[in-house]
């Protein structure tokens, strides 16, 4: 049976298009980004290529409700350049953000925090979510950044939280937060 | 070299910008250069130069050039 479906997010950034995916939006670009590990490592994912198929049916397990799977896309050439999954806790008003910016060419170009922010005005003002959460792990450098650049809060370091894909050593992890009334602080003062 | 001159060379490498225009203050927020790529580079090189990873608790405090300044002259 069919999940029921919430309400897709469809936004405009300066620069993009931030939208719920569909298993139509199932690319052999989006399957390459699986199996590079260079984009996966700092995830602690294995890069194992998806097929078109397989990347299909994972999509079509996202509900727009507790769980989200958001295409970021050029405004210019609609080009699909990565994704956010965020998972709301309805009962807590929480929501974890992942993310995945497959496409290197938009590395270091501010893509995410951009994204970002439309996302958390989104969840924050429209959807209940009263705060939001990411635990990048301690490696992923360019992650931390963006987080600790956007004003999101370091709340712990939870030392040998999981455990790496190649060696099998612990690997630490941060937990930033963000709370509704915070980042609305933070946008009047930088607005 | 002190170890304020190693910072301010490791920094300025990292953003590829001339340790003459580095600020004394430069920091995370007041340089374009450094962005999240450039912020990577920098703690990658920073461990290169002392020897060692930095753990969790030192590489979330580097936010400035006189971060890393700290930290090479505590591991350094």
């Amino acid at each position: 049976m069919q999940k029921p479906q919430g309400r897709p997010i469809n936004l405009t950034t300066e620069r993009f298009l931030v939208r719920s995916v569909t298993p139509a939006d199932a690319s052999e670009r989006w399957c390459d980004w699986s199996g590079d590990p260079e984009i996966m490592g700092p995830l602690n994912v294995a890069a194992r290529r998806m097929t078109k198929d397989q990347l299909a049916r994972y999509i079509a397990g996202f509900d727009n409700d507790r769980g989200y799977l958001i295409g970021v896309f050029t405004k210019a050439m609609s080009q699909h350049i990565g994704f956010f999954m965020v998972e709301t806790n309805k009962l807590h008003a929480t929501a974890n953000f992942n993310l995945v910016i497959g496409d290197k060419h938009y590395w270091g170009k501010g893509v995410v925090n951009e994204v970002r922010a439309a996302l958390l005005d989104e969840f924050f003002d429209r959807r209940g979510i009263e705060k939001a959460f990411g635990t990048p792990l301690a490696r992923n450098f360019p992650a931390v950044f963006n987080y600790k650049a956007q004003g999101w809060r370091l709340e712990g370091v939870m030392h040998g939280q999981c455990k790496s894909i190649v060696d099998g050593s612990r690997l630490d992890q941060y937990h930033f937060g963000l709370q509704r009334d915070e980042w609305r602080v933070r946008k009047g003062k930088t607005s | 070299m002190s170890v304020s001159t190693t910072a301010r060379a490791l920094l300025a490498e990292a953003l590829a910008m001339d340790a003459h225009a580095l600020p004394a203050d430069a920091r995370i927020g007041a340089l374009e250069q450094w962005d999240s790529l450039a912020h990577a580079r920098i703690l990658l090189a920073l461990e290169e130069r002392i020897g060692k990873p930095l753990d969790a608790a030192e590489a979330i405090a580097i936010e400035s050039l006189e971060d890393i300044a700290k930290v090479l002259a505590r591991r350094g």
